[in-house]
C-alpha cells in the first residue's frame, strides 16, 4: 500500500487491470476472430479461409438494410416506452419506497427469474386473439373486429419493452436514490411548484441514470431476436433474426460476422451521438 | 386547492407506479398460475384444472434439478466475479482522472453493444483456437464477460455525485486505502454493488444464447427449458420459476423484518470489531 | 456488518464447493471406462412417472454394466452442428458416443466423414429396422446410422373451429376464412416438402424448378396475409388457444395436444405428408463397441415398445405392437403412432441433399424474414 500511496497516479490502473485484462482476453481476442471471420470465404463443411472478402459487407448491407433499420426503430420505441414506464416507478421506489425499497427492486428484476422463453410465452397467453386484452380493446373499438395483437409490430415492441424494462429501471433507481432529498425540498420552496422543482433539480440530477438506463435498454433491444420470432411475423423480422439465422441455420459465419460488426458500429454511432446530445460532462463519465 | 392537488398528485404517482409493477408482474402471475395447472398431456398451454401435484414434486422431471443446480452454481460464481471486476473498473473510471480514461469508457461499453449471439460465437471460436474444453467453466467465463459492463454501468450510476470528501477524510483517519475502501467506500456504494450482484446473477441465470454456444455437454436451466419446449414445457418448469421468484422475495422480506429490530444502533461497533 | 462478513465467508465456501463439484463429477465419469455419453432431444425417451428415472437406460446399465450419461442437449440440428462441427473438423472428440440428428443433418455428417461405422457384429437387432427405412439415399445400407424415431409433418387443426375437414395444403394457403390464422413450420424440409406435394412435385428429389414453385406459392400466401408466422414448436400454444386455426404441425405434438383438446386433428393431406427420422450416429472418437451395444439394446422391440409408448411417434423398430398390445393397447389404434397402410403410402421423405442445399436454404430464410 505504501507504494500505491506514493504513486497515486497508478491507483486507477491498478483498479482497472483485472477487469480490463479479463475483457482483453475474453472480449477483444474473440472480436479479433470475429473481424477476421467477416473477411473470410468458403463454406462450413470444408471450413472458411481468409481472403479479404469485403464483399460480405456489401452483400450484408445491401440485403438486410430493412431489418437493420427496423431493429433500430423498434429498439428506439421500446426504449422510450420503457423510460416512460420506469421513470415514475423508479422515482416512486426511491422517494416513497422506505424500507420496502429492496423488495420493490427485486420485483423489478423478477422477470429475469422466469426464463425468457417462458415469460415471452406468457405474453402470448395475455395477448391472445381471444384473450382479455384483445377482447377489451375490441369492445372499446380500438381494435377492429378481426384485429389482433399477437403477430403484429405492437406485440414485438411490447415484448421488447417488457423484457428489457429492468435494465432501464435499475440504473434510474440507482441515480434517483442518491438525489439529496433536502435539495429537492429546498428547490420546492424556491420554485414553489413541484413540477418546476422536479425539472430544475431532480431530473438533471438523475441524468446519469437516464443515460445508463437508455443504453442498457436500447442495445440489447436492437440485437434481440426472440420477441420478433415469437410475437411477430416475417414482416417484423429484426437484424438479430438475420444474424441468428446466418450463424445457426445457414452456418454462414463470414456474413453473420460482417452483419454483427455492422450492427455494433451502428449502435456505437448512435450512442456517441446520443451521449453528445445529453452532454457527457454533466454525466461525469 | 394546493392540498387537493398535492394529494391527487401523490396518489397519482403511486397509482402509476403500481400499474407499472403490475405490468412487470403480469406474465409472472401467468407463470405462477400455470404452475397449478393440471394438463393431461405434455403441453401446459390451456387451463385444465387446479392441482398441487406439480408443487408436491417440483423436480419430477428428469434433468430439471441438475440443470437448475448447474445454473445456480454458475450464477453465483458469475455474480461474484463480475461484480468484483466491474466495481473496481467503475471506481477507477469515476473517481480518477487518468490518461486513457475516455478510451477505457468506450471499451467498457463495447461488450454491451455486442449482440449476444455474436459474443457467444466469437467466444466459442477463441476456446476452440486455444483447445479449451467447453463446459462449466467456459459458461462462467462467458457470463462474466458479458456481465462486467452491466456491473460497471450500474455501479457507476451510483458513484457519480458521490462525495469524495468522505473518503479523503477517511484516508487521513486510517491512512490506509484498503481500510478506507472497506469502511467508507464500500458501504457508500453498497446499494449499487448489491444491484450489480443481483443483476449479474439474474442475467446469468437467464442467459440462453451465449450459453448455448459455450456449454459443451453442460445443460443449464434455460437450455433445459428451450429444449423441453420442443416437446412441451412441463408445469414443473413454472413451479421452479415460481420458487426462485418467491424465494428471492422471501429473503428480501426477511431482511426488511430484521432491519426493523432495534440493535441496528450497535451495528457499527460490531463492524469495527469484525473488520479489524 | 458482522452478518455481512459471515455472508462473505459463507459465499466463499459455497463458491469453493461449487468450484470443486463439477470437476469431481467429471473426474468420476472419466475414470469409469465402461460408460457412454448420449446426446438426444429432450423428452425423447420414456420416464418413470414415479421414480422420475429413465427405466430403459437403468435396465441397460443393469444388464450390461455400461453406465450412461444421457444429455438432452440437442435443441436444433443446425445449432448442434454449429457447436460440434469445429471440433469434428479438427479431428477432436466431442465427448459423446451417440448423437441423434435428423436425416439431412445425419447425411451431412456422413458426407463429411465425421461419424464412425457401426459395429454390426454387436448389432444383431438391427434386423428389426422397418423395411421402409433400411436404405436411405445417404446411408444406403445403414452402415453409419440407425433411426431413433420417425416423425410426420402434416396439418394440425380444429375441425370445429375451421368448420370443415382439411384435406389439402391449398386450403391453408388460400381459404380467406383462415387468413392470418395459419402458421407454417420454420423447418425448411417440412414446410417446402408439404407444399411441393401439394404442387404434385416429388420432395424426395428436389429440383430448382420444384423448389422454386414451392417458394413462389408460399410467398403468395404470405403477401396475401394468409400466413401468420413460421414457427418451431411454438405453434402448440397458439393452436391450443385458437389464435391459430390450422398449422403445419408434427404428429407427436398433436397427439399431446389432443389429450387436453380431443377435437384437434392431424391431417395427412390427400397429396401426401412428410416423414423424416432422427438418427443415432457415433461421432468420430466415440466408443463404437459400447455405442453399438446400446443401439442393439434399444432395437429389441420389447425395449423400444416402452420408448415408443412414451414418445408417441411412429416406431422405426418393427414388432413393438406385440408388446404394446399388453401394456398400452389404446396406442395401437392411434393413427398418428401406427398409421395404416393407406396413410403410410402417402408419407414421403425429403431429399437430404436438397434439404442441405445452400441456395434453397437462403431462399427459404428470406421467406421467413431473416
Amino acid at each position: 500500500m505504501g507504494f500505491l500511496h506514493r504513486h497515486r497516479w497508478l491507483t486507477p490502473y491498478g483498479l482497472l487491470a483485472a477487469g480490463l485484462g479479463w475483457l482483453a482476453v475474453f472480449f477483444v481476442v474473440p472480436m479479433y476472430y470475429l473481424a477476421a471471420t467477416s473477411l473470410k470465404s468458403g463454406d462450413i463443411d470444408f471450413g472458411y479461409a481468409f481472403t479479404w472478402a469485403w464483399g460480405n459487407y456489401a452483400h450484408a448491407l445491401g440485403r438486410y438494410q430493412e431489418q437493420l433499420l427496423r431493429s433500430l426503430e423498434y429498439a428506439g420505441i421500446a426504449t422510450l416506452a420503457a423510460f416512460l414506464i420506469s421513470y415514475p416507478l423508479a422515482y416512486w421506489i426511491a422517494f416513497r419506497g422506505g424500507r420496502w425499497k429492496n423488495v420493490l427492486l427485486l420485483l423489478v428484476i423478477a422477470p429475469f427469474f422466469v426464463t425468457y422463453l417462458i415469460r415471452t410465452l406468457a405474453w402470448q397467453t395475455i395477448l391472445a386473439d381471444d384473450g382479455p386484452v384483445a377482447g377489451f380493446l375490441r369492445t372499446i373499438g380500438v381494435l377492429g373486429a378481426d384485429g389482433r395483437l399477437l403477430a403484429t409490430s405492437f406485440a414485438v415492441v411490447a415484448g421488447i419493452t417488457y423484457n428489457f424494462l429492468p435494465f432501464m429501471a435499475l440504473p434510474l433507481y440507482a441515480s434517483l436514490e442518491q438525489v439529496d432529498k433536502r435539495l429537492v425540498e429546498a428547490a420546492e420552496d424556491l420554485y414553489a411548484s413541484r413540477p418546476v422543482a422536479f425539472f430544475k433539480v431532480t431530473f438533471p440530477l438523475s441524468l446519469p441514470g437516464v443515460f445508463a438506463g437508455t443504453m442498457l435498454t436500447f442495445i440489447p433491444a436492437a440485437g434481440d431476436f426472440i420477441n420478433a420470432q415469437l410475437l411477430g411475423t416475417p414482416q417484423q423480422a429484426m437484424i438479430g433474426n438475420v444474424i441468428q439465422s446466418r450463424f445457426l441455420v445457414l452456418n454462414d459465419y463470414p456474413e453473420a460476422s460482417a452483419l454483427s460488426l455492422v450492427l455494433m458500429l451502428a449502435i456505437v454511432g448512435i450512442v456517441v451521438v446520443y451521449a453528445r446530445a445529453l452532454g457527457t460532462e454533466r454525466l461525469g463519465t | 386547492m394546493t392540498a387537493v392537488v398535492r394529494f391527487a398528485r401523490h396518489h397519482l404517482l403511486t397509482a402509476y407506479a403500481l400499474l407499472a409493477l403490475a405490468y412487470l408482474l403480469l406474465p409472472i402471475a401467468v407463470v405462477v398460475l400455470f404452475s397449478f395447472n393440471n394438463p393431461n398431456g405434455r403441453f401446459n398451454y390451456t387451463w385444465q384444472g387446479f392441482t398441487l401435484k406439480n408443487w408436491g414434486d417440483p423436480f419430477g422431471v428428469p434433468g430439471l434439478w441438475p440443470a437448475l443446480q448447474t445454473s445456480l452454481e454458475i450464477a453465483a460464481l458469475v455474480a461474484l466475479g463480475a461484480t468484483a471486476l466491474g466495481t473496481l473498473i467503475a471506481l477507477a473510471l469515476v473517481r480518477y482522472g487518468f490518461r486513457g480514461r475516455g478510451a477505457a469508457n468506450i471499451f467498457i461499453f463495447l461488450p454491451m453493444a455486442t449482440p449476444e449471439i455474436v459474443m457467444g460465437a466469437s467466444l466459442l471460436s477463441l476456446f476452440l483456437a486455444i483447445n479449451f474444453q467447453t463446459g462449466f467453466w467456459t459458461i462462467v467465463i462467458a457470463h462474466i464477460t458479458f456481465d462486467i459492463s452491466y456491473v460497471v454501468t450500474t455501479v457507476r450510476a451510483r458513484l457519480v455525485g458521490f462525495d469524495r470528501h468522505l473518503e479523503e477524510a477517511a484516508m487521513d483517519l486510517y491512512a490506509n486505502s484498503w481500510t478506507t475502501f472497506w469502511r467508507v467506500t464500500l458501504p457508500l456504494i453498497a446499494p449499487g454493488v448489491l444491484s450489480a450482484l443481483l443483476l449479474s446473477f439474474a442475467l446469468s441465470i437467464d442467459d440462453f444464447v451465449i450459453t448455448n454456444f459455450n456449454s459443451g455437454t453442460e445443460v443449464t436451466f434455460p437450455l433445459f427449458v428451450w429444449g423441453a419446449a420442443r416437446v412441451g414445457v412441463p408445469p414443473q418448469v413454472n413451479v421452479v420459476g415460481s420458487i426462485i421468484f418467491f424465494a428471492a422475495i422471501g429473503l428480501m422480506l426477511l431482511n426488511v423484518v430484521r432491519q426493523r429490530r432495534p440493535q441496528r444502533a450497535a451495528a457499527p461497533a460490531t463492524a469495527t470489531a469484525t473488520v479489524s | 456488518m458482522s452478518t455481512r462478513r459471515q455472508f462473505v465467508q459463507r459465499t466463499a465456501l459455497g463458491g469453493a464447493a461449487a468450484l470443486a463439484l463439477p470437476s469431481l463429477a467429471q473426474a468420476a465419469t472419466r475414470a469409469d471406462s465402461k460408460s457412454i455419453t448420449i446426446s438426444n432431444w429432450p423428452l425423447y425417451i420414456d420416464i418413470d412417472e414415479k421414480t422420475k428415472k429413465y427405466p430403459t437406460l437403468d435396465a441397460f446399465t443393469r444388464k450390461t454394466g455400461i453406465k450412461i450419461k444421457y444429455l438432452e442437449d440437442v435443441n436444433d440440428n443446425n445449432s448442434f452442428y454449429g457447436k460440434v462441427a469445429p471440433l469434428l473438423r479438427r479431428g477432436q472428440s466431442i465427448d459423446r458416443d451417440i448423437m441423434v440428428l435428423t436425416d439431412w443433418m445425419a447425411a451431412r455428417m456422413v458426407r463429411a466423414g465425421w461419424v464412425e461405422k457401426l459395429d454390426k457384429s454387436k448389432l444383431p437387432n438391427s434386423k428389426n429396422l422397418q423395411p421402409s427405412l433400411q436404405h436411405p439415399t445417404w446411408d444406403k445400407n445403414r452402415e453409419y446410422s440407425l433411426p431413433w424415431m420417425t416423425f410426420m409433418a402434416g396439418i394440425g387443426y380444429d375441425p370445429k373451429k375451421v368448420g370443415y375437414e382439411i384435406t389439402s395444403v391449398d386450403q391453408l394457403l388460400t381459404d380467406r376464412k383462415l387468413r392470418g390464422k395459419v402458421t407454417l413450420l420454420s423447418e425448411m424440409p417440412e414446410t417446402t416438402g408439404l407444399v411441393m406435394l401439394s404442387n404434385g412435385d416429388d420432395p424426395t428429389r428436389v429440383t430448382d424448378a420444384s423448389f422454386g414453385r414451392a417458394i413462389k406459392k408460399i410467398q403468395k400466401a404470405l403477401d396475401a396475409g394468409q400466413i401468420r408466422q413460421f414457427t418451431g414448436n411454438d405453434y402448440g400454444p397458439l393452436l391450443a388457444k385458437g389464435d391459430v386455426l390450422a398449422a403445419f404441425a408434427w404428429s407427436g405434438d398433436v397427439v399431446q395436444l389432443q389429450i387436453d383438446n380431443p377435437s384437434l386433428k392431424f391431417a395427412v393431406p390427400q397429396a401426401g405428408a412428410i416423414m423424416l427420422s432422427d438418427n443415432m450416429l457415433i461421432p468420430k472418437k466415440g466408443n463404437i463397441e459400447l455405442a453399438s451395444t446400446f443401439m442393439n439394446y434399444v432395437y429389441d422391440p420389447a425395449v423400444f415398445a416402452n420408448i415408443d409408448a412414451y414418445v408417441a411417434y411412429p416406431s422405426p423398430v418393427a414388432g413393438v405392437e406385440k408388446f404394446l398390445a399388453k401394456t398400452d393397447p389404446k396406442i395401437l389404434k392411434n393413427q398418428l403412432v401406427f398409421p395404416d397402410a393407406r396413410t403410410r403410402a402417402r408419407l414421403h421423405s425429403y431429399d437430404p441433399i436438397g434439404a442441405d442445399n445452400r441456395d434453397y436454404k437462403e431462399l427459404f430464410q428470406a421467406l421467413v424474414g431473416a
